[in-house]
């Protein structure tokens, strides 16, 4: 994933306060005393909250419908103003199926940088914040997304975001997005690639202290708002709406429970497999230090022995070197799936609990 | 569902003559997806300060005679007095970089903001029924509403050709219907962005949790039980004429029984909803001691 630079970042947002912030930010009459110097000191203003465009929310909805990834990605575009990260505008990144990584990512890189060029063309905002990623049923830890949030992290003001969105969640009549950064402590085990247990309780890690959530706010500009306005009110000439009133969230149907239920069981399954494979790598940690203890030991006696006899003790030896004892396995991998898991039972604890309670509305006329 | 105040046009619909099954039939109809909408109008704010009108591409897909517009993007395009001039090679590219995203949809036609349908109309018109030949290349023209006496509203043209010679700037605009579109899916999406942009500070805040939502539409529903209690109690005392349909209306939507949940099924399903709560609880808790214990035995 080709993110530009720092320097590129900064190049990027530095004109902007000449240009940009009328269109993206329209609600604004002055500049704020932020902007009154033409230095760089937005990025040091830290971030109090993520503010999502009419437009992009569309736009996700949209990529998170159409795609045939299970989790689609696309990249958010906007300016960081007084705090609030502005996301004005967002663009899908291609899928690639296929396993040859190194093409994709490249061919990816080159689609990013074009599509960024071409936007910067029509006065759209071109510096990349952070990227999206769609998920279904609340479970969006993966590897993937920590990857490219540690990536982004170096590389973008602020760290960069991940706006998440539940696709099963809108279905069910409830756009639900979130937005999220990393947490320092995992950042910093990251990037010393190391989740022995040691680091992970010296850290304090656990799968809800991999993101944590910044506040989301929706905004819709004026124009926007009119025409939404308008859609939703019926004319005077005809009674019929452009976009009339909905109730799904009133359907009693709850078919996604089973599935719900069903993807528990998969990723509890996946969960006691990688346990079971770290249990196993432990139990061989074990075994191999206990034979290097061993003949620690029995060296340690033997040279002991050879002093009371009077000779020269064995000379010492490096004991590494004779045993090789594996790494302590990573529990990254244990953690995400322990997020996934969790997630799962958060959104079905959700369904159930609106469940019961459409339950009793339905039936609070019949006298049950 | 209209999108523009209503007009005097007829939509005709041309007979298939059977001589031309082949050849592709002209649209009759068009629906807009709320994406392509939004990026006009975001468009629209971004322009220059010298243009008056900003126009781009129509991407969607076709459906015999139906055209879906799925998204838009911007071209870039001067117009003085005397010419016009369409950024031929940035709307390629630009194509291409959304056909490796969504390699369904094509050129379906472009927009232009603005109501006025002029010669420059005419020849852009030419230069997309180009690119999206066989096929005929349709026109959305969207009024912002910003100027006074133009309401706002999407309006949706094909050409033919005018004239014993046929010339390029030449050309009528025919009207057809246009309607707004999305997935059922895709609602929940729509209903935020319209109850954000109806609030005092168009801004919303997230997440929210459903229990807020179930709790604002039941709240709708009672609201709208009230009013036809109002009106029914009014038609009893005689004040207001009853009107048949209405009744005939009410009688179908509230005569839905609910005796398949009171046979029993309620308990049942009550039962059921109540353990896979308890189940859904336990995991988590589990997946909750389970994280803590790790870092326990390590300390």
């Amino acid at each position: 994933m080709a993110a530009p630079s720092m320097a590129a970042a900064l190049a990027a947002s530095l004109p902007a306060p000449s240009a940009a912030p009328t269109p993206a930010a329209p609600t604004y009459e002055a500049i704020p005393p932020s902007m009154s110097t033409l230095i760089d000191v937005e990025a040091e203003i830290p971030l109090q909250c993520v503010q999502l465009d009419g437009l992009v929310v569309s736009k996700i909805l949209k990529h998170a419908c159409d795609s045939n990834s299970s989790s689609p990605i696309g990249l958010l575009l906007g300016i960081d103003l007084d705090g609030v990260l502005e996301v004005s505008n967002s663009f899908p990144l291609p899928y690639h199926s296929g396993d040859d990584d190194d093409k994709s990512a490249k061919s990816v890189g080159r689609y990013q940088a074009s599509m960024l060029r071409s936007l910067k063309e029509v006065q759209g905002d071109d510096s990349i914040v952070g990227f999206y990623q769609a998920s279904t049923l609340g479970a969006f830890f993966n590897q993937n997304l920590i990857d490219l949030q540690a990536i982004h992290r170096e590389k973008l003001r602020h760290g960069g975001i991940v706006v998440v969105h539940d696709v099963s969640q809108t279905t069910r009549g409830n756009a639900s997005f979130r937005a999220f950064r990393l947490t320092p402590a995992f950042y910093d085990a990251y990037k010393k690639s190391n989740f022995s247990t040691t680091s992970l309780a010296s850290h304090q890690l656990t799968f809800s202290s991999i993101l944590e959530e910044l506040p989301l706010k929706i905004y819709t500009n004026p124009l926007l708002s009119a025409f939404l306005g308008e859609f939703s009110t019926s004319s005077s000439s005809s009674s019929t709406f452009a976009l009339p009133p909905s109730f799904s969230v009133l359907n009693l149907n709850s078919d996604g429970l089973t599935k719900n239920l069903e993807h528990i069981v998969d990723s509890l399954d996946n969960y006691r497999n990688e346990e079971g494979n770290l249990a196993y790598l432990s139990r061989q940690i074990a075994r191999e230090r206990a034979k290097a203890d061993n003949y620690v030991a029995k060296r340690k006696e033997e040279s002991a022995a050879r002093v009371a006899q009077g000779l020269a003790p064995l000379p010492e030896e490096d004991v590494t070197r004779l045993f090789k004892i594996p790494p302590e396995p990573s529990r990254l991998e244990s953690m995400l799936l322990l997020g996934q898991v969790d997630g799962y039972a958060k959104s079905l604890s959700e369904t159930t609990s609106t469940g019961l309670v459409k339950m009793y509305a339905a039936t609070a006329g019949s006298g049950v | 569902m209209p999108l523009a105040p209503p007009s005097s046009a007829i939509h005709i619909q041309p007979a298939v003559s059977p001589h031309l099954q082949h050849a592709p039939r002209t649209p009759t109809s068009i629906s807009i997806h709320p994406v392509a909408l939004f990026s006009i109008l975001d468009h629209y704010l971004r322009r220059k300060d010298d243009q008056d009108r900003v126009i781009g591409t129509l991407l969607g897909t076709r459906i015999d005679n139906h055209v879906e517009v799925r998204t838009s993007f911007a071209v870039l395009h001067s117009e003085t007095s005397e010419q016009v001039a369409v950024d031929m090679e940035y709307h390629r590219s630009m194509y291409e970089l959304h056909h490796k995203v969504n390699s369904k949809e094509v050129i379906v036609g472009w927009y232009s903001t603005g109501s006025n349908l002029n010669t420059y109309s005419a020849l852009i018109q030419n230069f997309y029924s180009q690119e999206t030949a066989p096929h005929q290349a349709v026109h959305l023209s969207l009024d912002t509403g910003v100027e006074p006496g133009h309401p706002a509203g999407i309006k949706a043209y094909i050409s033919s050709p005018v004239g014993v010679f046929p010339k390029p700037e030449n050309c009528v605009f025919v009207p057809i219907p246009v309607e707004l579109r999305f997935r059922e899916s895709e609602r929940s999406g729509v209903d935020l962005l319209t109850s954000t942009a109806l609030s005092s500070s168009t801004t919303s805040s997230q997440p929210l949790s459903d229990l807020t939502i179930l709790e604002s539409s039941i709240q709708n529903v009672i609201s709208m039980i009230d009013r036809v209690l109002t009106y029914v109690r009014a038609v009893l005392a005689g004040e207001v004429k009853g009107d048949a349909a209405v009744g005939r209306y009410l009688m179908d939507t509230l005569g839905a029984s609910t005796a398949d949940l009171e046979k029993g099924g309620f308990n049942a399903r009550l039962q059921d909803t109540l353990m896979v709560t308890y189940l859904a609880n336990l995991v988590r808790a589990q997946a909750e001691v389970s994280s803590r214990l790790a870092l326990v035995t390590a300390a």
